[in-house]
This record gives C-alpha cells, structure tokens and sequence, in this order.
C-alpha cells in the first residue's frame, strides 16, 4: 500500500523538479504546465476552492497520460496522477459529463465491461463486420473519413477477431510441460491467468499464447472462468463503485484458484490488480483479502523470468527492440525482465529504444481525447524506433500494441516493421526452435541409421 | 499590461509560444525554494524561445515597453531566482536543449542554455569525457541555470564550481544586444585577452544577460571509484578525519558528511542499510584509474583509522554502489523524520570555513531545537558547505513561522561564522538581505555594474538586493 494518502501526496511535493525529465508531455511542449509539478499544483488549486471549475483547467488536467513515470522519478513518491484524478473527479462533480459521450461512457463502464458475455458478442459484432466484407465496405466509401485521423488509424490497426467458434473459455487447467517433474513427487508451482475483458476479445490468441509459455516455462496453469474486468477503465474514469465490486468478484474468484501466482499479459490491467491493496485502503474487512491477492500478481515475463524458466526460442535474424508499458513499468516496477527474455532469443539481435521510458501515448484511450498531444508523443517514438533500425517493436500491452501499430502506418513503416506482443512473439520463436531441434533431431537420427 | 505587447509577442513567436492562462501563468510562479511555496508570484506573460534572434529582439520589446524580463531553465533554485516577482513576462529556456558539438580533440562541448547536466554528460561518456560540475539536481536542471547560479555540487571539492568550466558564452545583454564573450571566434581552452566577461555573467542569477550558447570545457571522464564509509561518535573527530586526511596530501572527488538525524532517516528508509546512529557519518569517494583508486582508498582508510574503528570501503563497482546509497538517498530521506514530512529548502546552503564546521553544526541543532522542529544537516565537508534539511508539516502553520525563524538564525550563525550564506545555490529573493552585510561596499559596485548594463532595469529585477 502507498505510505501517503493522496491528499499527503498533494502536500508532500517540494517541486524539487525531478520529475521534469520523465514527463512525456513536458518533453513535447516545455510548458510546465504540461509537466508534473504544475499539475500537482493547479489539482490542489482546483482542490482548494483557489481556482474555479472551468474549460481551462479541465483541458489542462486532461493532458496528463496518467502514465506515472513521475512518480517513478519522484524521491518522495508524490503521486501525481492520484492526484490529477482527485481533481478530475471534482470536476465531474461539478460538471457531470454531459451529452453523448457521458451516455456511452457510463454504458460502456456499467453494462459492458464487468459482463465477459456481453463482450463476447461485441466480439461476435466485431468479428462480423471485418469478415462480412463489411469492413471492405466500409473503408472502400470512405466513411471512415467523417471519423478523426486516430480513429481511422486505429480501426486499421485493430487486429484480427478470431471467430466465435474459436473463442470458447480457455481450458480451466493446463498442465506444466517440464519435462523433469513428470512422473516426480514436486509439483509445479500454479499460476493463473487473469485474462483481462478487451483483452480476451480482442486478443485472444495472446493470451492462448500467454497459457502456452507458462506451461512451458514451467507453471501449472488455471483459468478461471468466472474471473471479470479489472477495473481499471473504471478507476480511471470515476466509476469507483463499480471498481470495488469487480475487485471483490476477482479476489474471490481466484482465492478458490488456489494458486501461487495470478498472472497477467496486460501491464495496465496487472497494475490495476496490484492496486487492489489501495482500493481497499479504508475496508478492513477486505483489505487483508486484498493484499494476499495483491501479493500474488505478476507480469507475465516477470513470473518466468523470477520464478520459472525461460524457454528455449529462435528468431530468424531479426532485429528487435521493446516498447515498455508504463504501468508495467512504473506500476508494476518491471524494467528488466521482459529485456531479459528477449535477450535470450537466439538469432535474433535486441536494441535498445532510445528514450523507452516515455510513455507511447496511448494510456487507455488518450489518443482518442487528446489527438494532437497522442500524436506529437507518437512521432517522437517512432523516430526513435528508427534510430534502432529494429524489425520488430515488442510491447507487453494491448493499448500499446495497437497504438504501435498506428505508428507504424503513420511513419509510413508497413512492411519494413511490425508490432507484436511479448508472449506472441516468444511463443512463435519457441516453437520455431522446438521445429529446427526436431528437424536437427531427425538429422541426427538418420545419420545414426545410415 | 499593455495589450500591444501579447500581440507583439505572439507575431515574434507564434501563439502556440506565448502564454497567457491563468493555469499556465500559475505554473511559473515557483521554483523549488522554501518562499514561493509560500509565496508564489505569477507572470503576466510567459514566453518559449527557441533562438537567440527571438530572444534578442524579445529583449528590445521588453525595453521598448519597460516590462521585466526573467529567464528560467528548469525552475529548480532554491532561491526564487527565476521567479517572478515584480511581475512581467517569464522567459522559459528549457526547450533551447540543443547539444551542438563535441568537440572532443579540443576537449569542449557547445551547447544551448535549456541542455539538462545528466544529457550533456550521458552524450559525452560515448567520447570518454565528462563535464565536472555535478549538483544534486544534475538530472533536472539545465545548465544554462547553473552557470546563472555558478552551482556545483559533491565532487567541487576536488573539481570546483561550474565557474571553472565556462570557456565562452554567447549573451543577450539586458538591452537586447549579442555579445560573445571569451572571444567571438575564439575555440582556445586558455585565454586572459580583454576583461573576463564570462565569468561576470557566471553566477550573475540572469540579472545581467540571457545566456544563449555556452561553450564548455570538459575532463577526461575518470574510469572507476572507490568508496571509503565511516562512522564517528564525535562530531569533532570527524572534523580531524578530514583535516588529517587533507594534510596527509590526499584529494578525495567527494568528501560528504551526514549527521545523526541523517544517518536515522537514512535507515528509515533502507533499513539493510543499518547505519551506525553516531553523531557523525563521512562518506569518502576517491576516482581514477582502477590502481589509482586501489592505492587512494587504502590510504584514506588507513588515515581514517585513527580515529574510528567504523570504516567500510571497497574498489568494486557494486560495492561502491552499496556504500554509496545512504549519500545518494539522504535528501529525499529526510523527510521521513515525520509522519507526512515536507523538507524545507531554506537555510539549505551555508559554508563557513573547515575549522568551524563541528561547531557550526551543534549551533544549528541548538536553534532547532529552540523552535522544536526536527532538522537533518548532511553537507560536503570538503568544502564546509552544509545542506541543513528541517522538516515540517506543510499544513501547520505555526511550524510554518517557527521555519522562517530557524532559516534567519541559520543565515546569522553563517555570517558570524565567518562564512557565508551560500557556497552554491545562490541568492535570487531569499538571501537578498543578507548582501550588505556579507559585500559591504562591494555591493555598491554589484549595483554599478547592474545599472551600466541595465538602464532600464529589465532583466530579472528585484533579486540579490540589486536596485529596483
Ligand atoms: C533537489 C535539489 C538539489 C540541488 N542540489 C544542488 C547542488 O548540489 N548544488 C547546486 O549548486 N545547486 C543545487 N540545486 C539548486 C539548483 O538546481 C541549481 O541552482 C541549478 O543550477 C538551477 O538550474 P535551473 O535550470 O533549474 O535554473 P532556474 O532555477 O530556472 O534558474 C536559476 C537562475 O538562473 C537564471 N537563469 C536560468 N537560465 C538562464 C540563462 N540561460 N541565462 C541567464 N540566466 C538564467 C534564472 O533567472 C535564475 O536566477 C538543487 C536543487 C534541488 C531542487
């Protein structure tokens, strides 16, 4: 749990500036106002009653990412964007989201997210219109045009819904593929996988990928089918009852588990299951449930790399490079250890990306509200990604993921590079390797018979 | 304000440049001192250059129509320095980030105000070179700020203060002219032609002239270093430590002290650390070659030795990295000392000479003590600069006052020391009073020089008791 509260926070920041460097926006503009000390200051001007509610100040708060790498950098763990979102929920107050937007966003929040069945059909929509020739359709007349620049590139860089035939619940148990506790007494240690809402749809395979890596680095896997959304969309947006009631369904659920890690392929939704401990801060009935469970999240690559092992993978003399997610990073506190399990990659050459720790400028749905700003941070990174002269952009995150993939079409780079997530990438270099040794294998064989 | 001049400002720069919010004018009312936490000031116009041209010519603007002038780096003084306190226009120079050459055969880098320390020197390490000065906030603060402040930091004891590194600049001048000083053309490491005007404008705290391109010696960056930690139940032993280890011909690149309470909060915070809580901690480091600094660490602990049985060292990287924490920590640590703590930048940068140091520092806890406020002090001890770190309750408004209080006492004890009030962080609005007591009539040459080049009193007005 935090050592402060929010409101400590806001008083603790002796703008020491360190957080300077670190901030996404501010290394776009040079405003400080788009930087974290001057958003710490006009949230508490706001929170006072110093400065009243209006379009100015509510423009300013919303070019925050949220993306925490300020708190990262900051010597007293002044939580910027707790506090950024303490003022945000006082404009709310104030103003409630008007129109239509407010409509849909509270639908969104209160009748789709929490149910993973209603997501399903959405996927089912989804899955309709890109196979339908809907889609053809679509892009052919150009209605796409009437929508912004983002969320043309966006529709574009969605990825492909697998059918609903193939989208059935994950196998409730897979077993650990090491090969030295066959047949032994010591078992595996068991890992669950939460599989994230959006996630599950959109990107299914990943996490069937995600379950096939940890049985082959060396976990029993579960995957409990009455898991729900994480709730962070909600804590992002001030839906926090909602937040609550989903933390208590997953604590629950994954208590009957009965497993020694719950894992997570998403670094923004395992940040918000390792928030559960705050949420439940005032609760002390729940809190000690919440830390028990908080204690058991992990990144997937975090997992393999600390406690399992990490498999055996061959690229094909790619060069690649890795995009970190900010809540993995700065949340979730993973740096090194997705670097590490490509750096294992045989015949594949790793780079690093300059200035990686700022954020891509997704940060939820960001690049939606904030088009010019997501944009302006998106350039500047894929720029970045130029100068390594890299293949293949790894992330470790589903908004990171597409918002790599729109950077790659507006840099123009289709074709020369591709955006993929870790365990994809790993899972597909795995069994690449396991097919050359096979092959190897065989050669081996033949030449003993000859 | 007079309208014509938003206007004419946004025709020079651009609208996107030129801010006029009341958010964003918030934003530039503080720095990172104690006093405009307290007492913020607002611009009414803030301004983000990208060239010396615009600079130059927003410069004749701000004359035409009589409005102060504040340049500003990163906003990290402890001084109020780039704060705007008589109103006007803020000049924010931090997106000028540009490193233009290394030049490492002639050992000097060419660089724009607004380059943060930590990137010139991370760009210069490709070269095996790196740029001395090394304040605390080096990963924050441009340097176009610390040559305005003439800042340094841990390792001026054997390297010196920023002023050692200023070849040449290139300045508007409070009137809007460019002059390049340390000659136009020149690319010398060496030069006494003409009066040294580049090292008037070091430490001039932007009352003089906006710097615009530096030209900036550099070092061979040393390879390794060596940490020497040691622990000492008296202050003044301590204080012989240092004496005897500087008699003994040895130049340590670092020489720190950390009292009592900073020793506490340090375990606070890391408690594997488990530092002795003596009254006394001195961290030692020594760089080099990797003999260089085998044979340096073993004298310093062979030195040290006399006087406490507590030292730690070692030559190994990680090692160093392991006995160098409690330094690197102990400024954030401080505020632990309380639930909620908030530390005062304020009375932070007092020197006085060696000889008074174990002194100086009882006197500082005894007046903390008289307004019962928790106080760490940790400070180089190489040089007799002490960073005095009192810690409060930001709400509390009576701690508030007793604050001030304690920073006042502290100023006095430094003069009365035979010190002075600050060895790096500068003057801006906070240490204004004490001028005339620490320069007497030199003062009056400061304000000569100040109104000589400054007719109008434009740039940066109402700091270091210079006339307004
Ligand atoms: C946590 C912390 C630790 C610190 N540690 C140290 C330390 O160890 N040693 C030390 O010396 N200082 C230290 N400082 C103080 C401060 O960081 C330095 O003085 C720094 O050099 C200021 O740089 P800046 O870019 O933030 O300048 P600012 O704060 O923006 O400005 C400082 C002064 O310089 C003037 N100025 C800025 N840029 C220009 C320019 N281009 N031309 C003309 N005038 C200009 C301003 O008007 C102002 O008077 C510390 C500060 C903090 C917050």
């Amino acid at each position: 749990m935090k050592q402060l509260t929010t409101v400590e926070s806001m008083y603790s920041c002796v703008r020491c500036g360190a957080c300077r460097e670190a901030c996404p926006t501010l290394s776009i503009t040079g405003r400080e106002a788009d930087g974290p000390r001057g958003r710490v200051l006009m949230a508490r001007n706001l929170i006072e009653g110093v400065i009243p509610v209006n379009d100015e100040i509510k423009e300013q708060l919303d070019r925050c990412l949220l993306c925490s790498a300020c708190v990262d950098a900051c010597p007293v763990d002044v939580a910027v964007p707790d506090i950024v979102m303490m003022a945000k929920e006082k404009i709310s107050e104030v103003r409630p989201q008007e129109g239509v937007t407010g409509i849909v966003g509270k639908w969104v929040f209160r009748k789709l997210l929490p149910f993973p069945k209603r997501l399903q059909k959405l996927g089912h929509l989804l899955w309709i219109y890109q196979k339908s020739g809907l889609q053809m359709v679509v892009r052919k007349l150009r209605v796409l045009k009437l929508l912004s620049e983002s969320l043309q590139q966006m529709e574009r860089a969605m990825p492909e819904i697998l059918p609903p035939s193939r989208r059935n619940p994950h196998p409730l148990f897979t077993p650990s593929d090491r090969k030295d506790l066959k047949g032994s007494s010591h078992s595996a240690p068991r890992a669950a996988l939460f599989q994230g809402c959006i996630m599950d749809m959109m990107f299914r395979s990943t996490n069937e990928n995600t379950i096939r890596f940890l049985a082959q680095s060396g976990f029993d896997v579960v995957t409990p089918g009455q898991q729900v959304c994480c709730g962070a969309l909600h804590t992002h947006n001030g839906e926090k009852d909602t937040a609550l009631e989903l933390a208590k369904r997953n604590i629950e659920v994954f208590e009957q588990a009965n497993v020694d890690y719950i894992v997570s392929n998403a670094g923004g939704c395992g940040a918000m299951l390792r928030e559960y401990e705050e949420l439940f801060r005032d609760d002390p009935e729940w809190l000690p449930r919440a830390r028990q469970f908080c204690q058991k999240v992990k990144d997937v690559s975090e997992v393999a790399v600390q406690k399992g092992t990490i498999p055996q993978a061959a690229g094909q003399g790619e060069r690649i490079t890795y995009q970190p997610s900010c809540h993995l990073q700065y949340v979730m506190g993973v740096k090194d250890a997705p670097k590490k399990i490509l750096r294992s990659v045989a015949d594949a050459q790793y780079v690093e990306l300059p200035e990686a720790g700022y954020c891509c400028g997704s940060a939820g749905i960001y690049n939606l509200l904030q088009e010019q700003m997501a944009n302006d941070i998106l350039d500047k990174k894929m720029g970045n990604v130029a100068k390594t002269r890299a293949n293949v952009i790894v992330t470790a995150n589903p908004g990171c993921l597409l918002q790599m993939k729109m950077g790659i079409e507006r840099a123009g780079m289709q074709g020369s590079v591709e955006a993929v997530h870790i365990v994809d990438y790993i899972v597909e270099a795995m069994e690449r390797n396991k097919q050359s040794q096979t092959a190897e294998d065989q050669e081996e064989l033949q030449k003993q018979s000859v | 304000m007079d309208g014509r001049v938003i206007l004419r400002l946004e025709q020079l720069f651009g609208k996107e440049r030129v801010l006029t919010n009341q958010t964003d004018l918030m934003t530039y009312s503080y720095d990172a001192s104690f006093a405009t936490q307290l007492e913020p000031k607002e611009p009414e116009i803030v301004v983000i250059p990208q060239s010396t041209e615009e600079i130059s010519a927003c410069v004749k603007l701000a004359n035409e129509y009589q409005v102060p002038l504040y340049p500003r780096g990163a906003g990290t003084a402890q001084t109020g320095g780039p704060v705007p306190v008589m109103g006007g226009i803020v000049m924010d120079l931090s997106r000028m980030n540009r490193i233009l050459e290394i030049d490492h055969k002639n050992m000097q880098a060419i660089i724009e105000p607004g380059v943060v320390q930590a990137n010139l020197n991370n760009a210069l390490k490709e070269y095996g070179l790196f740029f001395p000065p090394d304040p605390g906030s080096a990963k924050m603060c441009t340097i176009g700020g610390m040559v305005a402040n003439n800042s340094s930091g841990l390792r001026a004891v054997k390297y010196g203060n920023t002023r050692f590194y200023v070849l040449g600049l290139e300045v508007v001048l409070p009137t809007g002219d460019v002059i390049v000083t340390g000659g136009s053309k020149s690319k010398a490491l060496k030069s006494v032609s003409g009066y040294d005007l580049a090292h008037l404008m070091v430490g001039s705290e932007g009352t003089l002239g906006i710097i615009t391109k530096l030209r900036l010696k550099v070092l061979p960056l040393p390879s390794r270093r060596g940490i020497v930690l040691c622990s000492f139940s008296k202050l003044e032993q301590a204080g012989e430590a240092v004496n005897e280890l500087f008699r003994s011909g040895i130049l340590p690149s670092a020489l720190e002290i950390m009292d009592q309470q900073c020793t506490k909060a340090a375990n606070l915070m890391r408690p594997q650390l488990a530092l002795p809580e003596n009254e006394a901690l001195l961290v030692i480091e020594a760089d080099g070659s990797k003999e260089e600094v085998a044979s340096q660490v073993k004298r310093i602990t062979e030195v040290i030795s006399k006087f406490t049985d507590y030292v730690k060292f070692s030559d190994e990287p990680e090692e160093c990295q392991q006995l160098w924490q409690a330094r690197q920590i102990v400024g954030a640590a401080t505020g632990r000392l309380k639930p909620g703590g908030f530390r005062v930048y304020g009375g932070e940068d007092i020197c006085v000479p060696l000889s008074r140091l174990p002194e100086t520092l009882r006197k500082i806890h005894e007046i903390a003590r008289s307004y019962n406020i928790v106080c760490a002090i940790y400070g180089h001890i190489g040089d007799g600069n002490l960073h005095t770190s009192p810690v409060i309750n930001r709400r509390d408004k009576e701690e508030i006052e007793n604050a001030k209080k304690m920073i006042e006492d502290i100023h006095r004890l430094a003069i009365e020391m035979e010190g002075t009030t600050t060895a790096e962080h500068g003057v801006g609005i906070v240490r204004a009073q004490y001028m005339e007591i620490e320069h007497g009539t030199a003062l009056e040459v400061m304000k000569a020089i100040k109104r000589t080049l400054d007719p109008n009193n434009i740039l940066n007005p109402g700091k270091m008791a210079l006339p307004v």
